[in-house]
């Protein structure tokens, strides 16, 4: 590649960068002033971050909030991978037309909007009195069309000559799929975990309903919490945005290595 | 010989069923989690009434909507925004997919963390920023005075406000989309590149006539989400504009949401509205699907 | 490597979090003691600390509100007082956004199981009739209760009275007040007296003044917010529905003067509009603006930028010039406390409400420190409300608002009452922004309405 074409490439990477990271560093600057220099605009970090943290658990259990999101989020990611990347390897790797009808209407299922069905779902979890228990919450999301598209997308490239070659080698239909596919996939399921863990732990809306009581408190209701009131503190408000911001971008990080091992390494 | 064939056939058999076996656990919680609900849904949209004192009314929910000037103008908006936005999105997650893919590009990890940052980066200061960033005595229009034009009320008016939530969309969602062919990119043999290079092709040619169809799966993947991800939109009209000025950038989700949860409810009709939604995206991914997924 | 480190990452924002844990909260997670004999919930055996809906502990209540610095403390100081003459008394408090209160609601109800609600919930006095009309079986009739609900402002009780039954009790004050930097009145050669009751024609005068002589206009809006809009209409005893419960848009007497006045100080520059929330309260505290009117918790605000301290003063709204009613006192915001049906404990609940937030002086004097001002009348004449606020002036301006709250006209709201607001905000928006002809707008209002409500 040619010197320029590279300088024009590293030009383009660094602004869409800047650009998108701009509103972390805002976010930043904000934990560390004070509510008024905060919605002045003050675009410098200030010295306020201890004051912000001290009204920050004095007002809420942060910690808790955390540990519930990244628990919830967690399980709910290891759960959704499980279950969708064996259905989407399923679908594909053993397609006929019944399967591929059912996955059709599978689909439908993406498509509907959550707040159509929130009251059903709810009506339903009540009459099993299941309200405020962890199934309650991960139910509904262990098995997304989305997910299971997503994993049958990327079967397609697995190649077959590899299953015939197990098969002949004596290795079950399920020994295929853990011991070959799964880690042969290893950037899909990165993509999947970002993805899947991302959702879990900013989920709002239905655990906000399901969850009741206190304890059950994650990262996202803590910071509407913050913007309740009748004032905002928005130093304290940045700086529980900014740390529920954190776990997700530290996730990103360290699965994202997995994309740049290619699949001709994993089968090796 | 017809003792193989039997044994063949029984594999087949054999295969068909653990396929099925695989999918069973999904499809069932599907129909329970989503399936059953949507039934459910469907009922409640041929009922009329208000809050909890609801009555059979076969299919006036759905004349309803025929005649609301509000749902004519949530779906404008909706479309406009899927027009306009999924497409240059798409394109920008792809042209950064594929940089990034280089092998012998420097600080890869970086560039991908800080591009993939705004899905990650919580609604609520995003949403406070964007608001600030284009507010009247806002970053914009500093920038818009220092070169001399003139600033723009940009939440005054439809169509500025309206191009603030799709510039807003193409940040948040163009790392998150980014994902998904950096994956899908990995499953291409990086030889096939090099055997490219040495034909002579150009970067152009490569990409046109190598990444984009190897990634064809992927790219009907993140179409029929995108288009179902917009056609839903919630989040930015609510956040960003609240809908403003007016009703100009109100979109379907929102209002079923304001009809089931903020105004006095109708539950019927919020239902009634949602099916609509979902007929139309399944049509729209079926049209998807039926052009990008030929075998 | 590299594992490592990001290991060592997530421990550390973990680790931040959990040390966390230690402080703060105070006992508001704590679950209740000495239930073990009851069986506290007939919930999935998942999480045995999960406790759902009404306390079936003799002397405690569940309550669902929302901000700690407010409502949560208010209750929890309530508890400590009602505690005195109740030992082992005490409140469960489950932090909950008012929007998230209703979801709830809303939800539980659609779905036929009241089993989840708490014993008693706060909520927001403008989706009040909404509940009350459409959700009636939530909430226990307090009417033959004996809380005297003639101690309150009239108008604050009629947004939890429907069809002559009391189903809330009325907490904090939503009086308006007109906020005002004496400072800048003064670069004009005005005291705050000029602005105290005066009409709007002479206040849109005045204002051009000070447009003129600091460059600030005199107050901010959020555009697209009906806010200034409603609480003029409610100054003249004016609303959006009529008593039979029709729309009262198109034919309003004061709606169309009332967006006339807000059309005129805009393109005055006396009134800015700004875009968001988070605008309307920088340009309060910034000093981009001469002053603010507003509900009087709007005050917790202005105090935030201590550097003011001295330079605002508080007085009555203008009233409108030529409508019959009109007066300058108006409400905007505020809540009322309700008690479930599924309360197993009405007594004690209705006891403890008329204990503290229906009968205790006391009580309000604490919570004034925290800006929560009484629309209970007793409250009003303690010494507690008499103090000057040094922030503004000197003044004695709790007392001041609890009289104004007291002089304020009644608000039809209704079922309606949101989907009402909304049809006005966006007009106002529509002329405002988009220039767009008033007489058509209102008309479509009107039919945005009426088509809701033909639903």
């Amino acid at each position: 590649m040619g010197k320029g074409k590279k300088f024009i490439m590293y030009l383009v990477l660094s602004i869409a960068s800047i650009v998108s990271v701009f509103p972390l560093y805002y976010m930043f600057c904000a934990s560390t002033n004070k509510s008024v220099d905060v919605i002045a605009g003050k675009l410098i970090p200030g010295t306020y971050l201890i004051e912000n943290y001290k009204a920050l658990i004095a007002n809420q259990n942060l910690g808790l909030a955390l540990w519930n999101s990244f628990r919830n989020a967690t399980v709910l990611t290891v759960l959704c991978l499980l279950v969708c990347s064996i259905a989407g390897y399923g679908f594909e790797i053993y397609h006929d037309k019944g399967k591929d009808v059912v996955f059709t209407i599978l689909l439908t299922a993406m498509m509907i909007p959550f707040a159509a069905i929130m009251i059903p779902m709810f009506r339903m979890f009540s009459t099993l009195k299941m309200v405020n228990t962890m199934t309650a919450f991960m139910l509904p999301s262990i098995a997304t069309p989305f997910m299971i598209m997503m994993f049958r997308q990327a079967s397609r490239s697995f190649p077959h000559d590899i299953i015939e070659a197990a098969r002949i080698d004596g290795l079950s239909e399920a020994g295929i799929f853990f011991r070959m596919f799964m880690p042969t996939m290893k950037s899909t399921y990165a993509a999947a975990t970002i993805i899947t863990f991302m959702g879990a732990w900013n989920n709002y809306l239905w655990p906000k309903v399901i969850l009741q009581n206190n304890s059950a408190i994650t990262m996202p209701m803590l910071v509407a919490n913050l913007l309740g009131g009748y004032t905002v503190d928005y130093g304290m408000l940045m700086l529980g945005v900014f740390i529920c911001t954190i776990p997700t971008a530290i996730i990103f990080f360290a699965f994202q290595k997995s994309f740049t091992e290619g699949i001709t390494g994993a089968v090796k | 010989m017809s003792d193989q064939k039997k044994k063949g056939l029984s594999l087949a058999k054999k295969h068909n069923l653990t396929g099925w076996a695989f999918l069973l656990p999904a499809t069932l919680l599907i129909c329970w989690m989503s399936f059953y609900p949507m039934i459910r849904a469907f009922i409640l949209s041929l009922q009329t009434g208000m809050g909890v004192n609801l009555n059979f009314s076969g299919f006036s929910n759905y004349t309803r909507i025929l005649k609301d000037p509000t749902f004519k103008q949530t779906l404008f908006n909706t479309f406009f925004y899927l027009i306009i936005q999924v497409p240059i999105m798409l394109v920008l997650a792809l042209m950064f997919a594929s940089m990034l893919n280089n092998k012998d590009l420097k600080f890869k990890g970086l560039f991908r963390t800080c591009i993939f940052l705004p899905c990650a980066t919580s609604l609520v200061s995003y949403a406070m920023i964007f608001r600030s960033l284009f507010a009247n005595d806002g970053f914009v229009n500093m920038v818009l005075r220092s070169f001399g034009l003139s600033p723009i009320m940009w939440f005054g008016n439809a169509w500025t406000a309206r191009a603030v939530i799709i510039i807003a969309l193409v940040w948040r969602w163009t790392g998150y989309n980014m994902v998904f062919y950096l994956s899908g990119l990995q499953n291409i043999e990086y030889s096939v590149y090099e055997a490219a290079k040495i034909d002579g092709a150009s970067p152009m040619q490569t990409f046109f006539k190598i990444t984009v169809p190897l990634l064809k799966p992927t790219i009907l993947l993140t179409t029929i989400t995108s288009t179902n991800g917009t056609l839903q939109l919630f989040d930015e009209s609510l956040n960003l504009t609240n809908g403003g000025p007016g009703k100009s950038t109100m979109t379907m989700s929102h209002y079923i949401y304001n009809t089931s949860f903020v105004q006095s409810p109708n539950f019927g009709y919020a239902a009634a509205m949602s099916i609509l939604i979902l007929i139309m995206v399944a049509i729209l991914a079926i049209l998807q699907m039926k052009v990008g997924d030929e075998r | 490597m590299k594992r490592k480190i990001v290991a060592v990452m997530l421990a550390s924002t973990m680790v931040l979090g959990l040390a966390a844990c230690g402080g703060g909260d105070a006992g508001t997670t704590d679950t209740t003691g000495g239930d073990d004999a009851t069986a506290t919930t007939e919930a999935g055996g998942d999480d045995a600390d999960v406790k759902e809906g009404s306390s079936d502990d003799e002397n405690t209540l569940t309550v669902w509100t929302w901000d700690p610095n407010f409502n949560i403390y208010a209750i929890n100081k309530a508890a400590e007082i009602y505690a005195q003459d109740h030992p082992g008394f005490k409140v469960e408090v489950s932090e909950i956004q008012s929007d998230d209160i209703e979801t709830r609601l809303t939800t539980a109800v659609s779905a036929g199981d009241l089993s989840t609600l708490p014993d008693i919930f706060l909520m927001q006095d403008n989706s009040f009739q909404k509940y009350a009309t459409n959700y009636p079986d939530i909430f226990t009739d307090l009417t033959d209760s004996g809380i005297d609900f003639s101690q309150f402002s009239e108008a604050k009780v009629a947004y939890s009275t429907l069809d002559g039954k009391n189903y809330g009790i009325p907490f904090d004050n939503g009086a308006v007040i007109e906020c005002l930097r004496t400072d800048m009145l003064e670069k004009a050669g005005y005291t705050i007296d000029d602005f105290t009751d005066i009409t709007w024609s002479d206040f849109m005068e005045k204002a051009k003044v000070v447009k003129e002589k600091t460059g600030q206009p005199i107050l901010t809006s959020q555009a697209g917010s009906p806010d200034l809009v409603m609480e003029m209409l409610q100054s003249c005893g004016q609303s959006l529905f009529n008593e039979d419960g029709s729309v009262n848009i198109k034919d309003n007497k004061a709606l169309k003067p009332i967006l006339e006045i807000y059309q005129q100080m805009v393109a005055d520059g006396t009134l800015v509009e700004v875009t968001d929330w988070d605008q309307y309260i920088a340009s309060i505290n910034n000093g981009t603006v001469a002053g603010v009117i507003n509900g009087c918790w709007i005050m917790a605000s202005i105090v935030a930028n201590d550097d003011q301290s001295g330079q605002w003063a508080v007085t009555d709204m203008p009233k409108l010039d030529d409508v019959d009613g009109a007066t300058n006192y108006s409400n905007n915001g505020g809540s009322s406390w309700a008690i479930t049906s599924n309360c197993k404990k009405v007594d004690l609940a209705v006891d403890f409400m008329n204990s503290t937030f229906a009968g205790s002086t006391e009580f309000y004097d604490d919570i004034i420190t925290k800006g929560a001002l009484s629309t209970w009348a007793p409250a009003g004449d303690s010494e507690a409300y008499a103090q000057p606020v040094e922030f503004f002036g000197g003044d004695a301006v709790y007392a001041k608002i609890v009289d104004f709250s007291t002089k304020t006209p009644s608000n039809i709201t209704g079922a309606f009452y949101y989907d009402a607001r909304d049809a006005v905000g966006v007009a106002l928006s529509n002329i405002i922004q988009s220039g767009a002809d008033m007489d058509s707008e209102i008309q479509t209002a009107q039919e945005t309405v009426e088509f809701n409500m033909g639903g």
